[in-house]
């Protein structure tokens, strides 16, 4: 367990841990074995090892739902909500702004210059990043573009869906926390029976 | 059909040779219309298009039409640069093994009648068509290839990505099909009894084509990875614009309170965080001497008479209470800035803080106020902090320096452990 005392700490401090995150770490965390050894440890802080479907994130969950716990999922999940409009407008616009054909995945690099350029000269890009920029979310009380860029991709780097390489570099890679997000949706869009597709119509196709 | 006169072979030689010369000659304007569609006739005399013409390089495909590379040619270009755009795939097995048995029956024929030159030109041509055969299924093995670890790049968008996969994989069923068409027994039986038609049937295009087989296999199997990874973003792009459109529409919308369901989904689960602290304990013998360190390297406190070096000395002129209680939390909050710069260890800029903290200061106020208190530190404190003059001149007539931003950072102190 001693060798895992650095991950440990980043998991209990809510970091999700993925194969950009940290490459080791997360092999250590797809061993079943090694699994097992931090749920034991684990279990007196009442924590215990999630990950998403396709195993391509871990985060630490409650082991037993008390009170307390569900308490703070509750405001947890109000605050996942709330963040998902912004989150995905944000998407769509990294994907419209780069002339991206998908939608970003873990492990694409974004350099915020190109963002940046690329926006300046488009007014309609312009509009709808200012007004993510002043979603609640990201909060930004700028009205220069350079630091409304700034300022989400620094609030997307605390929230863990980037990651900064280089303190001094301004380029991003987007993190496995993207996968969790999307299956978080896919989750409430198949509970709620929500009208959203996300496969292509059969005139689509042919 | 076959050339036996060696005159009619020195001709076919001559006219070959001088063809091929002329795709060398106008190598780039034909380059040129390769890959515009049409051929620039300005760009050649009008004898040079003839002889283009009559070399079957260049045809016109109907009167209105300009002038343009024949297929086979255009073909020929598109396998030698691998243009997947535009390289063709021959998967007419039928017609080479056709061409296969004709040539055997001739091959047997000349034997049976003693005639071995004419046998020999046969197991030549035999041998060509073989190789054909064989280089046709190569050809397309290495075409599907190139596709696949180019990611389909050489078109632009996710649906043509998967329209041109879903091509591939068609392509390749015919090719696979075309394998099938082989039936070794009639190989077998028409090599029998001969050593050379063995060597070349059976042996020789048995192996080939064999490992011709598990190829196409191996690439039919990343094609329907590559296909399944391509519907997976175009699922991913889809539920993305789909889901942000929902949640325009109801703005008011509002999932189900899954994080109070007994059965809780594992992915709303999201543990509040513990951030583990320590502090300075004294019953470890051992540590002391480090500690001590540690403590040395502090920053001496020293009293300072705060009346002597006030910063800001309007401050006390003020009498409004409203504007002294302003002026104060300025002062706060310009402390929080250097002891966000201490937290820190790194440069940070004023504006930037004053951005991100929401802060409610004019920009010039608050960069005076910085430089206020950086002047009312001590000396030795003041030697702890870098400050870096973000400046530019008024304007170019003008040198008089205007600062646009201030940032700090904490000297790295040579003591320190």
């Amino acid at each position: 367990m001693l060798q895992h005392g650095p991950l440990l700490e980043r998991l209990l401090a809510g970091d999700f841990i993925c194969q950009v995150t940290d490459e080791d770490a997360f092999r250590h965390l797809s061993n079943e074995q090694t699994q097992q050894d931090i749920n034991h440890y684990l279990r007196p802080l009442n924590r215990r090892l999630v990950s998403n479907d396709d195993n391509t994130v871990f985060f630490l969950g409650y082991f037993d739902l008390n009170k307390a716990a569900r308490e703070q999922l509750s405001s947890q999940f109000s605050l996942t909500v709330q963040s998902l409009l912004p989150l995905l407008e944000w998407l769509q616009l990294v994907q419209e702004t780069l002339g991206r054909d998908s939608a970003l995945t873990a492990g694409d690099t974004i350099k915020l210059q190109e963002f940046v350029l690329r926006t300046e000269d488009n007014q309609s890009l312009r509009h709808r990043l200012n007004q993510l920029a002043s979603d609640r979310f990201f909060n930004s009380q700028s009205e220069q573009l350079d630091n409304q860029v700034k300022l989400i991709f620094r609030r997307l780097k605390e929230h863990g869906y980037l990651l900064q390489p280089h303190h001094d570099r301004q380029y991003y890679v987007v993190t496995g926390k993207i996968d969790y997000l999307i299956d978080v949706i896919r989750f409430i869009r198949d509970e709620e029976h929500l009208p959203v597709d996300d496969t292509p119509s059969q005139e689509a196709l042919l | 059909m076959v050339p036996t006169d060696s005159g009619i072979a020195s001709n076919l030689f001559n006219i070959g040779a001088e063809r091929l010369a002329l795709l060398g000659k106008h190598h780039k304007a034909l380059m040129q219309g390769y890959l515009d569609g049409f051929i620039d006739e300005t760009a050649f005399s009008e004898g040079a298009l003839k002889k283009l013409i009559a070399a079957r390089i260049l045809w016109r495909p109907d009167e209105q039409q300009p002038l343009a590379l024949r297929p086979l040619v255009s073909e020929l270009i598109a396998s030698m640069v691998a243009d997947e755009n535009r390289r063709q795939i021959n998967a007419d097995v039928a017609e080479k093994l056709e061409q296969i048995r004709n040539r055997v029956q001739a091959y047997r024929d000349a034997q049976f009648k003693g005639d071995y030159s004419v046998a020999e030109l046969q197991l030549q041509r035999l041998t060509e068509h073989v190789h054909d055969l064989s280089g046709q299924f190569e050809e397309a093995i290495d075409s599907l290839w190139h596709r696949l670890n180019s990611d389909f790049g050489f078109v632009a968008s996710l649906d043509d990505k998967i329209r041109e996969n879903e091509r591939a994989q068609k392509q390749l069923r015919r090719l696979l099909d075309g394998l099938d068409l082989l039936d070794f027994n009639e190989l077998i039986e028409l090599s029998e009894g001969n050593n050379h038609l063995r060597k070349l049937l059976v042996s020789q295009l048995q192996n080939q084509l064999s490992s011709h087989h598990s190829s196409l296999l191996e690439v039919q199997k990343r094609l329907v990875e590559l296909l399944a990874k391509f519907r997976q973003q175009q699922a991913r792009s889809m539920l993305i614009a789909n889901m942000a459109a929902f949640l325009r529409q109801h703005p008011k919308y509002q999932p189900a309170d899954y994080p109070n369901r007994s059965e809780l989904p594992a992915l709303f689960n999201q543990a509040a965080s513990i951030v583990p602290q320590a502090a300075i304990a004294l019953d470890n013998a051992s540590d002391r001497q480090s500690l001590a360190e540690l403590v040395r390297a502090l920053p001496r406190y020293q009293p300072v008479k705060l009346l002597d070096t006030e910063s800001a000395s309007f401050s006390s002129v003020m009498v409004d209470d409203e504007i002294a209680a302003r002026q104060q939390a300025l002062k706060t909050d310009v402390e929080n800035f250097y002891l966000r710069v201490i937290d820190l260890g790194g440069k940070l800029s004023a504006l930037e803080y004053l951005e991100q903290q929401a802060l409610e200061w004019d920009s010039e106020i608050w960069l005076y106020q910085i430089i206020a208190e950086y002047q009312a530190l001590p000396l030795d404190e003041k030697q702890m902090f870098a400050i870096v003059r973000d400046e530019a001149p008024a304007s170019n007539m003008n040198q008089l320096l205007l600062i646009r931003d201030i940032s700090l950072h904490l000297k790295v102190q040579g003591q320190a452990a």
